[in-house]
């Protein structure tokens, strides 16, 4: 039932459209310059491209509560799990990945990308490292942190596998650590 | 329907915004709600404490709408994200949730939002007060008074 309202809202969502290449082309610039600022060192890129995509995320998750037209919170993270892949990912990319791979205490689960517009055209490069050490879409991990703590769930998010690299699939594991209180106003004294 | 005065509050509990269309001279008919920072401060309380009040008692996915005195109407409209609208209008008017609602749609965020060179977070208002902003505010309340 959840399901399917979210795949409505995500299919129904209309959105200004924008030239697919030019994301991909934009995208790769960014990661190549940082490849390059850093010389090269890997993890400092992935750490940077996920706090870029903090950046974004704790804007873009209002675009998406006003686009999507999201009046009330979630009722647990399976449905948010939902709305990220449907709704969240459906509007801003036209991709749906799937969530599977729960843990039992629902607390955890993949993202499998069957498509990636972030990597069309990508190799990564042949220097020996890159294959074990950079995860090209890494921004993404970051959006989904950012855009999430907002709506007060405190997440770990990070790629375990990419196509790019040669495995099978293209998955991100999801997290929840924990929901963020309300804060209070600060006491008069 | 007259519109009294408007805040905002993002979600550390801090006063983002005020306006205020209080006309000039208002002998006595419209209520002394003044938009300084106490104030503000005051309205937050009340509105926190209502809508924690209303959560408890009418569970989680109850919403804290409005209230009404003799002298005015508090309308009330939280985003998922915690930002918080509030507006101070005459006794008479009709609900404003969605009025709230499109305020931060079509101008919070476009305009406040997606301005790439805004804050995300809006210490002491930071960023809030730009012109597209003020200017759309202004012309949507105005439009409807």
């Amino acid at each position: 039932m959840a399901a399917s309202k979210a795949s409505r809202i995500g299919e129904e969502t209309r959105i200004d459209k924008v030239n697919a290449e030019l994301v991909t082309l934009t995208y790769g610039t960014i990661v190549a310059q940082l490849c390059k600022d850093f010389e090269d060192d890997y993890p400092e890129v992935n750490r940077q491209l996920d706090k870029m995509g903090y950046n974004i995320g704790l804007r873009l998750i209002e675009d998406y509560l006003a686009k999507s037209n999201t009046m009330k919170r979630c009722a647990n993270f399976r449905e948010t799990a939902d709305m990220i892949s449907r709704v969240g990912f459906k509007i801003f990319l036209n991709i749906t990945p799937q969530v599977t791979n729960w843990t039992t205490d629902n607390n955890s689960f993949s993202l499998v990308f069957d498509e990636n517009p972030f990597a069309d055209f990508v190799e990564l490069p042949d220097d020996g490292r890159a294959q074990n050490e950079l995860w090209y879409s890494n921004i993404l991990c970051g959006v989904l942190r950012g855009a999430l703590e907002m709506v007060q769930m405190q997440v770990e998010a990070h790629f375990i596998s990419d196509v790019l690299k040669g495995n099978d699939t293209t998955e991100m594991r999801v997290t929840l650590i924990r929901y963020i209180d309300d804060e209070l106003p600060p006491e008069d004294d | 329907m007259v519109v009294y005065s408007f805040y905002i509050f993002d979600r550390h509990t801090e006063c983002v915004y005020v306006k205020s269309w209080m006309p000039a001279q208002s002998p006595g008919t419209a209520p002394v709600l003044s938009t300084s920072s106490d104030d503000a401060k005051l309205v937050f309380g009340t509105v926190f404490s209502l809508r924690n009040m209303v959560r408890k008692l009418g569970g989680d996915d109850d919403a804290f709408i409005s209230y009404r005195t003799g002298q005015y109407k508090l309308h009330f409209y939280e985003t998922p994200a915690n930002l918080r609208f509030v507006m101070v209008t005459d006794t008479g008017s009709a609900s404003m949730r969605n009025v709230l609602h499109q305020i931060y749609i079509n101008l919070w965020v476009e305009y406040v939002v997606k301005n790439p060179l805004a804050p995300v977070e809006h210490k002491g208002g930071a960023g809030v007060n730009n012109e597209l902003f003020e200017l759309g505010l202004d012309q949507f309340i105005r439009g409807m008074m």
